[in-house]
């Protein structure tokens, strides 16, 4: 936000140095498409080849496998756009969770057999999701590729958080947390007690520290590491308070 | 502040409007992601396991029929001239081959999957609208019409190049053949048999005069009326082994359902012993280098025997946590580093 972009003008430096934009990021970009590409197709390629379904049906023909890879790659999607999601506000799960809902609910209605009764020629599909997505291998298949796909990229980004932090990943909020803890004097803060420290001047003044703040972040994003909760790698499409 | 007519321009001071909702920040910390692969890591490894034991656990049983080596007994039936050629062949079982047991025709080199030939045929004509019998659609060129210019029933290539060998089954008990009996049914689709394809309506009481006017394929013995005439419900385009054919392939090695072995003596699988198969041979593949065999396989929870996935799961696996644990040193190793640096 604002306050961030003043107190810490080095995170203009990526874009001033193109660096999430350049030719080198692209090539990157590229090659992890053209992996994700190979993995999409040739694991359920090798998973449906010579196969047949539970009760002995085909299930390597034109249609389930077109489907198939088409369910893989919609999962994969959403989970690689999970991850790079900074900031998962209400409207986020809406989003992703409702992509994936929608997928299954209109490959199930567009393969259904009313629709087929009434369009034929434009349904041609008809009952491939049915006998396709009950079979366990069609899942384990679906797992096993956005599995494949998606953690070299978590990989990838741990270690290069770890061994060559950008400037997004050192940038750091204000402790105030930290002082309090440190501190411990007394349960009870008045602003006082902190404003002598710096960084404090506007949370006296603002009045903020009079009411119960009312928690905004849940569990889960706790670093454990010296990486501290300031990381967004893209844009942050929610608010993420600085901590009260 | 002012009052005034900016006021009415601004938003309204909620958390939607001024990006103020609570929002979970997931973090790639140390904690979360060297936890979670070793987790991975261990399911897949317990699912590829599971997945890999029961693929063994699988039989299946291939006989290559193509007849291309001088010695095989389907080698006479190759030549061009041989017609409604029988060859034999022969196998043994050395346990029980256990029930159910399904009986698949398999082909190599042979791509369904190829545009042109996966787009030609006609929806409407295998839905019943007999308008189309005597209009077949242009999709289905050059299976259209004949050369009399008589329209094709069903038209276009996949329904032209339906599969028409035949098979039966024997066991040599003490000599003699005893035919192990095949069971068709229900070996397409339900949503195939019932919903996409049905047969035109009877016209005065007779099925064949439905299909008058029109020819058969090409290549075909006999018309589509014809496939089965013991039993109407089997008959046309409704026919199994019709139906599981046009049901195209994806890919240029496979295999089509022919029938279940699950009936009588055989209820529990095919007991050891020597067995024939007796095939009547007409469909030709060694022009274009195919070949063509019969599957006999078994099913479980996971479907027909296929070593891929339970080998990849254990792959990815072991490969997850592998890299947990390069992950886990590479970080303490930083951390380590940096701390003292602090100090």
């Amino acid at each position: 936000n604002d306050c961030y972009s003043q107190s810490y003008p080095q995170l203009y430096e990526p874009g001033q140095r193109s660096l999430y934009f350049s030719k080198g990021a692209f090539i990157k970009c590229a090659l992890h498409s053209c992996y994700s590409s190979l993995v999409l197709f040739f694991v359920p390629y090798a998973a449906v080849r010579d196969s047949v379904s539970t009760d002995g049906h085909d299930i390597a023909d034109h249609q389930s496998f077109a489907l198939l890879t088409q369910t893989c790659l919609t999962v994969t999607v959403c989970v690689q756009l999970g991850l790079d999601l900074s900031y998962w506000t209400a409207v986020n799960h809406l989003f992703v969770w409702g992509s994936l809902g929608m997928y299954f609910l209109v490959t199930f209605t567009m393969q259904s057999d009313g629709l087929h009764r009434l369009y034929a020629s434009s349904f041609p599909f008809v009952g491939t999701a049915h006998n396709s997505l009950d079979q366990v291998t069609v899942w384990l298949t679906v797992l096993l590729t956005a599995v494949l796909c998606v953690l070299p990229v978590v990989v990838h980004r741990f270690l290069f958080m770890q061994l060559n932090p950008t400037i997004n990943d050192k940038a750091q909020p204000p402790p105030p947390r930290r002082r309090a803890r440190i501190r411990r004097s007394s349960t009870r803060c008045s602003g006082y007690a902190f404003s002598y420290a710096y960084g404090y001047g506007d949370l006296v003044t603002s009045k903020r520290f009079l009411r119960r703040p009312v928690p905004l972040r849940s569990a889960g994003s706790t670093p454990a590491g010296r990486s501290a909760a300031f990381r967004p790698a893209g844009r942050s499409a929610g608010y993420s308070p600085s901590g009260q | 502040m002012k009052a005034g007519p900016s006021r009415t321009n601004r938003p309204d001071n909620t958390a939607f409007t001024q990006q103020r909702l609570p929002a979970w920040q997931p973090i790639l910390s140390a904690g979360i992601v060297i936890p979670g692969f070793t987790l991975i890591g261990l399911a897949f490894i317990g699912v590829g396991v599971a997945l890999f034991v029961t693929s063994q656990k699988i039989t299946d049983l291939e006989i290559d029929y193509t007849g291309v080596a001088a010695t095989s007994p389907c080698f006479k039936c190759t030549s061009f001239a041989a017609e409604n050629c029988m060859c034999q062949m022969e196998f043994t079982l050395t346990t029980l081959f256990e029930g159910p047991v399904f009986f698949y025709y398999g082909l190599t080199s042979y791509y369904q999957n190829f545009r042109t030939y996966g787009v030609s045929k006609d929806g409407y004509q295998l839905s019943g609208d007999t308008y189309y019998f005597n209009n077949p659609q242009d999709s289905c060129a050059p299976y259209q019409y004949d050369s009399n210019n008589n329209p094709i029933v069903p038209c276009g290539s996949i329904a032209n190049s339906m599969f028409s060998d035949t098979f039966q089954l024997y066991q040599v008990v003490n000599g003699m053949k005893k035919q192990v009996p095949l069971d068709g049914k229900g070996i397409a689709w339900w949503t195939d048999y019932n919903i996409k394809y049905s047969n035109p309506a009877l016209v005065n009481g007779s099925f064949a005069n439905a299909f008058s006017g029109t020819v058969k394929p090409v290549n075909w013995s006999k018309p589509v009326y014809e496939l089965d005439p013991t039993d109407q419900a089997n008959n046309g385009f409704l026919n199994q082994n019709f139906l599981v054919w046009m049901r195209q392939a994806a890919l240029p090695k496979f295999q089509k359902l022919y029938g279940r072995i699950a009936e009588g003596d055989y209820a529990q699988g095919l007991p050891a012993g020597n067995y024939t198969l007796l095939i009547n041979y007409s469909y030709p593949v060694i022009s274009f280098g195919g070949t063509k065999k019969v599957v006999l396989s078994n099913v479980s929870w996971m479907g027909g025997k296929n070593q891929f996935l339970g080998i990849a799961y254990l792959v990815i696996g072991s490969l997850c946590i592998v890299m947990a644990m390069v992950m886990l040193i590479i970080y303490a190793k930083y951390k380590f580093t940096d701390d003292d640096e602090d100090m």
